[in-house]
């Protein structure tokens, strides 16, 4: 038996290895402890998420969609909240799914059998009613019933229904993504940010507010929503009245190219856009389709010509009724001779002859690069969603051949939209100085008011020019379509009549034709361009149908847009000039 | 009490040196088995005092943090029914346009004996010596003015020009062969 020094020889003899043991154990200890409190960062992330998980929610909150306005500030489009409700039956008190459903039903105007039916269902989730009205909801919610839950859903409302609806267009996808018109080509600008907000759930934490820059920006739009009413309701009655298939009219300020008013008819209602059988009736004519101008093409022949010295305002020629070029014959559209024949009669009679004797006298590239100068083949730019370039074959295209030298020159082989030939004369117009056309006039954001500034695209034509073919033009309306005139003011402008082609030929009959007119007033200074097209009415000539519709807008735009006659503008400038000379 | 537990302490923390151990025994005992009163007094008197800072403190806290509670709890409200307010005035925006839609008005002027003006109606008047301050949008602009006609936008293919020239020679040999 081992005696007491023998032990405390032992256990001193083992203090050693039984220290270092506990070293050893503490010094793991404290190593594991500085490794659990340095974590990698992707370990911390993770932690991180999971404790937020616990502690916060997120929250999928959609962005406020932006206003449009018209540019006086009449709302045509902005938001309206609307609600979905479900209801968790196991949620439902024992005996009061009942007197639940009673109530439900009143504010619902839905049958209390269907609401028992879901309120006592096994599932555990099921969709009452959708979407109900604000009113709706917020009855519902004063219940204060825990097993109800009410979505909101916003919506787009368009407050003038079917006015401007082409310009304004729809949103889709719940409101989250704009199609059509302004709503699909500022999509980016009106939408806003969806945002994922990590809302605390403890009490202590300041709750989150949504930030003021989520929310989409307002959009103020050049349109007047008088001129807009009063275009749409004249467009409507011609095409009753001459048994029209559809109708376009634009109308632009061509010293700004602001676009002021932009009807179709038939139009749609973006409220029930989804009620809509036709679904051609969304696309609008005035930039999202193409067609052969005719005799519109003819100013422009002449302007370029002009523009290019190729002709002087005295050339004429013989006019024998028919050309052949590219082994193609061209005829008028009278199929008669006119002799000798100067530029203003190729205007006013609508010479094919005569505008593909310009052509030719221009050659290809004198005559599309003049075409190219006034934007055919191009999209405007006007801000409207998925705008047409037409289309203008040149030489070097496969499908070009020499024939369409002639044929383009009086508006045949050549698709163009009504805003490129609105563009184009408002060029004209405007002293040969083409305006980048506009919808949109102003930008409303967090920070301000971001005026979009009315741009330049080019010069086309020279002022002289452009002075030359307004003369020409006030010539065509007074003798050759005087059904455009407006007393007191002076007018100019060109009808076009165009045949519908198919891929293999123009249709025939009465009904088979685009009859359009564009003019500007008043003609020394113009304030206003008006194109109008009418697609098949019952008529022949641009002139019948489609100038007697200019007029009538005309006589309304001169009051709405405060345009005095002409001399009253002349005594006008006489007061001005002598008030500025005493002045001096 | 406090004698025989610093006793026992004493001997269990220096066991191994009796020398030690006696000398704290003896200094435990000298500490704490005399004025027992007075020690049971101080100790009772600390005890209570952080008992009562540790309430107040505990107090004060969950009086603040009920306070914060209570405070969010009303931002949260105020958030809810600035919202509740903004879509009221959404929707009275939308009653509004809705009531003043030209089509609506147009049918109540017509209603109460109006006619749409014609430009035949209007009178304009002018006033000698009266410069009306218009802002008028005049067609060109000095800086307009500048622009020159542009270069026209006229870009031939190699391929194109190539056509053409084989067109022209072809049309050449025909007009031989004629």
């Amino acid at each position: 038996m081992q005696g007491p020094s023998s032990q405390k020889a032992t256990i001193q003899a083992r203090l050693p290895f039984v220290a270092i043991f506990l070293i050893l154990l503490a010094a793991y200890l404290v190593i594991n402890l500085a490794n659990f409190q340095f974590f990698p960062r992707s370990v911390r992330q993770e932690l991180e998420k999971i404790g937020n998980s616990i502690t916060n929610t997120t929250l999928r909150i959609p962005a406020e969609r932006g206003r449009i306005y018209d540019r006086d500030g009449e709302p045509f489009a902005f938001n309206v909240i609307q609600y979905r409700l479900g209801i968790s039956p196991a949620l439902v008190a024992a005996g009061y799914a009942e007197s639940l459903s009673e109530t439900l039903a009143e504010i619902l105007d839905l049958p209390e059998s269907e609401i028992i039916r879901k309120a006592t269902s096994e599932n555990v989730w099921e969709f009452l009613a959708g979407p109900i009205s604000a009113e709706q909801g917020q009855a519902i919610a004063a219940l204060d019933e825990i097993s109800l839950g009410l979505e909101e859903i916003p919506k787009r409302f368009y407050p003038q229904g079917e006015l401007a609806a082409h310009v304004i267009g729809i949103v889709v996808d719940d409101g989250l993504r704009g199609a059509l018109g302004v709503e699909g080509a500022y999509n980016d600008t009106l939408s806003g940010r969806v945002l994922d907000l990590s809302v605390s759930n403890v009490p202590f934490d300041l709750p989150e507010d949504r930030p003021a820059e989520q929310r989409g920006q307002d959009i103020v739009l050049t349109i007047d929503r008088d001129v807009q009413f009063w275009v749409e309701t004249e467009l409507k009655n011609a095409i009753e009245e001459y048994n029209a298939f559809r109708g376009t009219v634009i109308v632009m300020d061509p010293r700004n190219g602001d676009v002021l008013a932009l009807a179709n008819h038939p139009s749609i209602d973006p409220n029930n856009f989804l009620e809509i059988a036709d679904p051609n009736l969304r696309v609008n004519p005035a930039i999202n389709e193409t067609y052969e101008p005719g005799s519109l093409m003819l100013v422009l022949t002449v302007a370029g010509a002009l523009e290019k010295g190729v002709i002087s305002p005295f050339w004429t020629y013989n006019d024998t009724g028919y050309i052949e070029v590219g082994g193609r014959d061209i005829y008028n559209a009278t199929y008669r001779s006119y002799g000798t024949t100067d530029v203003t009669t190729i205007l006013m009679s609508s010479l094919n002859v005569g505008a593909t004797k310009i052509a030719l006298e221009m050659g290809t590239s004198n005559f599309y690069g003049m075409m190219r100068a006034f934007g055919l083949g191009q999209a405007t730019g006007v801000g409207l969603f998925a705008e047409e370039r037409g289309e203008l074959r040149i030489p070097g295209d496969s499908d070009w051949s020499e024939s369409f030298l002639g044929l383009n020159s009086h508006g045949q082989s050549i698709e163009v939209t009504p805003m490129q030939m609105i563009t184009a004369f408002a060029a004209i117009a405007n002293d040969g100085i083409m305006r980048q056309p506009r919808i949109v006039r102003q930008v409303i954001n967090a920070d301000g008011v971001e005026d979009a500034r009315p741009s330049t695209i080019r010069r086309v034509v020279s002022a002289e020019t452009a002075a030359l073919v307004k003369n020409m033009l006030i010539l065509v309306v007074r003798d050759g379509a005087p059904a455009a005139e407006l007393p007191g003011y002076s007018i100019a402008g060109m009808p076009g009549t165009a045949k519908i082609s198919t891929a293999v030929a123009f249709e025939e009959g009465r009904n088979a034709k685009i009859l359009s007119f564009i003019g500007f007033l008043p003609a020394d200074d113009p304030q206003v361009a008006v194109m109008v097209k009418m697609d098949r009415p019952d008529a022949d000539f641009g002139h019948q149908v489609a100038a007697p519709l200019f007029r009538r807008i005309a006589d309304r735009l001169v009051i709405l847009l405060e345009i005095p006659d002409d001399n009253v503008r002349a005594r006008l400038t006489d007061v001005e000039a002598n008030l500025n000379g005493s002045n001096n | 009490m406090f004698g025989s537990l610093t006793q026992a302490v004493a001997i269990c923390l220096f066991q191994s040196d009796g020398r030690v151990c006696r000398m704290s025994q003896a200094w435990f005992q000298h500490t704490f088995s005399r004025k027992r009163f007075r020690t049971r007094s101080q100790a009772t008197a600390l005890a209570i005092l952080g008992v009562a800072i540790l309430l107040i403190l505990g107090s004060l806290y969950l009086s603040q943090v009920a306070s914060f509670a209570i405070t969010n709890r009303q931002i949260e409200d105020l958030i809810s029914r600035r919202d509740a307010l903004k879509r009221q005035n959404e929707k009275l925006i939308g009653e509004i346009a809705s009531y003043r839609t030209v089509p609506r008005l147009f049918a109540r002027a017509v209603e109460i004996g109006f006619r749409p003006a014609t430009n035949a109606d209007i009178d304009y008047v002018l006033i000698e010596g009266y410069k009306p301050n218009r802002n008028r949008a005049s067609a060109t602009t000095a800086e307009d003015s500048r622009i020159e006609p542009e270069a026209p936008i006229y870009e031939e293919t190699f391929s194109g020009w190539l056509e053409q020239q084989l067109a022209l020679v072809s049309k050449q040999f025909q007009s031989f062969g004629n």
